[in-house]
């Protein structure tokens, strides 16, 4: 069955003066979230951007596949600390994402647990959807 | 341009069946949200979903570009509002996928034509990164009209 999720942006005046806001998701999880090309490209200062947004999908898929990886293969998690650093290249686009993981995992040892990481990190839809970032790189251990 | 780097944070605490997680945004601390399994693929329940997250990068993404293409065009917009749907579904083979995103865009923009605001939208859509890289697995449609005509 498809999931639809959908949020909603505006937008005032020019990319480098103007401001933006990210309205309350549908889901009414989160928002309004306030944007500005300032805070997208220094200092965030208290405000998001695609790009963290982007990290934040990233790390929890990638989270979600990887406890679902563990729990097929008998070893489930008790916990997974993920982190995804998204670098943004003005005019280029994004240049790479940095996974990582820390697992408190019953029963596994430090090689397998590294094996489920490598999978879910190409199997998460997050990733597929990502595939063309040109470099995402992966930091698994056993917390 | 110095290159940009933004952090988020999740901590996921058992099961993917009955576990859930909890999503930081480290860089700028502006949110801090749950998910579940079941609030991904089922009803939200008020929690929020990967796809809904890139559903907002989407929406303020495409947003910068759009306003950004009808400067170019010498007609800066005074207001523009894009809203963003995300589908994931089940691809035969290939599991969970990201499969479309949908971007629907209207602005109030002095001197500019639909035809030119037509135009911005495809621009911003080439041109804005994340537009270009979620098609490795998902089709965007954009469907850009000004308001009050």
């Amino acid at each position: 069955m498809a999931t639809d999720r959908t949020v909603s942006a505006t937008w005032n005046g020019s990319l480098l003066e103007g401001a933006g806001t990210i309205h309350q998701a549908g889901s009414g999880a989160f928002g309004p979230l306030a944007v500005s090309w300032a805070s997208r490209a220094e200092e965030p200062n208290g405000e998001t951007s695609p790009e963290e947004l982007i990290a934040a999908a990233h790390a929890a898929c990638f989270a979600m596949a990887l406890s679902s990886g563990l729990a097929k293969a008998g070893t489930p998690a008790d916990q997974l600390d993920t982190s995804a650093t998204v670098t943004f290249q003005p005019g280029e686009g994004i240049a790479r994402i940095a996974l990582t993981v820390r697992g408190r995992v019953p029963g596994i040892d430090a090689e397998t647990f590294a094996a489920k990481a490598a999978e879910a990190k190409v199997g998460c839809p997050v990733s597929k959807a990502l595939a063309g970032v040109p470099e995402i790189t992966l930091d698994a251990a056993l917390a | 341009m110095p290159r940009i780097v933004r952090k988020a944070e999740v901590a996921w605490k058992g099961t993917i069946a009955r576990g859930s997680g909890m999503a930081v945004a480290s860089s700028s601390s502006s949110f801090a949200l749950p998910f579940t399994n079941a609030s991904r693929i089922g009803e939200p329940e008020g929690k929020t979903s990967p796809e809904e997250l890139l559903a907002a990068a989407h929406a303020g993404c495409f947003s910068m570009s759009l306003g950004s293409e009808l400067a170019r065009a010498g007609t800066p917009p005074e207001h523009l509002d894009v809203r963003c749907t995300i589908t994931m579904d089940e691809v035969e083979g290939r599991g969970h996928q990201i499969v479309h995103s949908a971007i629907e865009a209207t602005g109030v923009v002095p001197d500019c034509d639909e035809a030119g605001f037509a135009q911005a939208g495809e621009a911003a859509d080439a041109g804005c990164p994340f537009s270009a890289l979620i098609k490795a697995s998902a089709t965007v449609s954009v469907n850009a009209t000004l308001e009050g005509i």
